[in-house]
């Protein structure tokens, strides 16, 4: 891997009301795998479905070989109107044109991420869910995945696999 | 393009404690004092200026309003976290299961336990 662009999202993020510790902790793995990489922190984004599909359209045309895209990977305001909106996912399904995606479902219904990994051309672009503990996974999943040389289908389901481990689950099952 | 659905079978409610006024917030410090105090497992799961909601696990609801005083008082630890006087706690009820067997296919919401619910 030569370079990569990390894409927090999240109003809350941009406006510093959280303190984004997810991207710190994605190139500090990036540049641990790969030494060399080129990792680039770019400005957070509000959660507008269309900016998000318009930046990332715009970073890929700098030709990275990957974009990660932290935050907004849940139901969020489909499920809770005190939730942010969550469209990172909903953006990569209209602007990937081969893709695979996984979603974890709560047994109440709500989906509680989802989880996109794809490709446009030679750049690989993938989701991160925006909890700490869940990004930091899901990213480590990513990684050990690529470096196996796994298909996207199989880094997507890595990923999930990952990510569901952060939650204390009784029992999943796979639908 | 492949698309699969996990289902993950966990106990959770949603605690909100709103009346603060936060900036700068360092969700996983919270989530690991917050942790310690109530012994189980905590998920920052949306923040604004004056509100935070979390998920906690396998816990009673009730246990959490008893210890209203005790949460308050520890999470004032929190980097980027000011309590003031309308700082408050309320807990959801734990979520409710939805038998995924009887959820329509049709779109009539984004959300399976509606879904569900009007079937």
């Amino acid at each position: 891997m030569k370079s990569a662009y990390i894409l927090p999202t999240g109003d809350e993020i941009k406006s510093g009301i959280v303190l984004d510790i997810d991207a710190p902790e994605i190139i500090r793995q990036i540049v641990r795998a790969f030494p060399q990489a080129e990792v680039t922190r770019l400005c957070p984004l509000l959660d507008v479905e269309d900016t998000i599909f318009q930046k990332i359209s715009e970073v890929v045309q700098k030709q990275p070989d990957l974009v990660v895209l932290i935050g907004g990977s849940g139901g969020g305001h489909r499920f809770s109107k005190s939730l942010g909106k969550d469209f990172t996912h909903s953006a990569l399904e209209k602007y990937l044109d081969e893709y695979a995606s996984h979603e974890i479902y709560g047994k109440n219904g709500h989906m509680w991420s989802k989880l996109v990994c794809g490709k446009k051309g030679a750049t690989t672009i993938i989701n991160v869910p925006g909890p700490f503990d869940e990004a930091k996974a899901a990213c480590e999943a990513y990684l050990k995945a690529v470096s196996k040389g796994k298909n996207i289908e199989e880094i997507s389901l890595d990923m999930a696999n990952a990510v569901l481990a952060q939650y204390p689950v009784g029992a999943a099952e796979t639908i | 393009m492949e698309h699969e659905y996990i289902i993950a079978h966990a106990d959770k409610s949603v605690l909100k404690i709103s009346g603060l006024e936060v900036n700068g917030l360092n969700t996983k410090q919270l989530e690991q004092i917050l942790a310690d105090k109530l012994h189980t497992f905590v998920r920052v799961i949306g923040v604004t200026g004056d509100n935070i909601e979390m998920d906690v696990y396998n816990i009673e609801p009730d246990q959490v309003r008893k210890n209203e005083e005790g949460i308050v008082k520890s999470i004032v630890l929190t980097e980027g976290i000011t309590v003031t006087d309308l700082t408050k706690i309320s807990c959801s009820d734990k979520i409710v299961e939805v038998d995924y067997d009887s959820i329509p296919d049709e779109p009539i919401s984004k959300c399976a336990r509606e879904r569900w619910m009007k079937r």
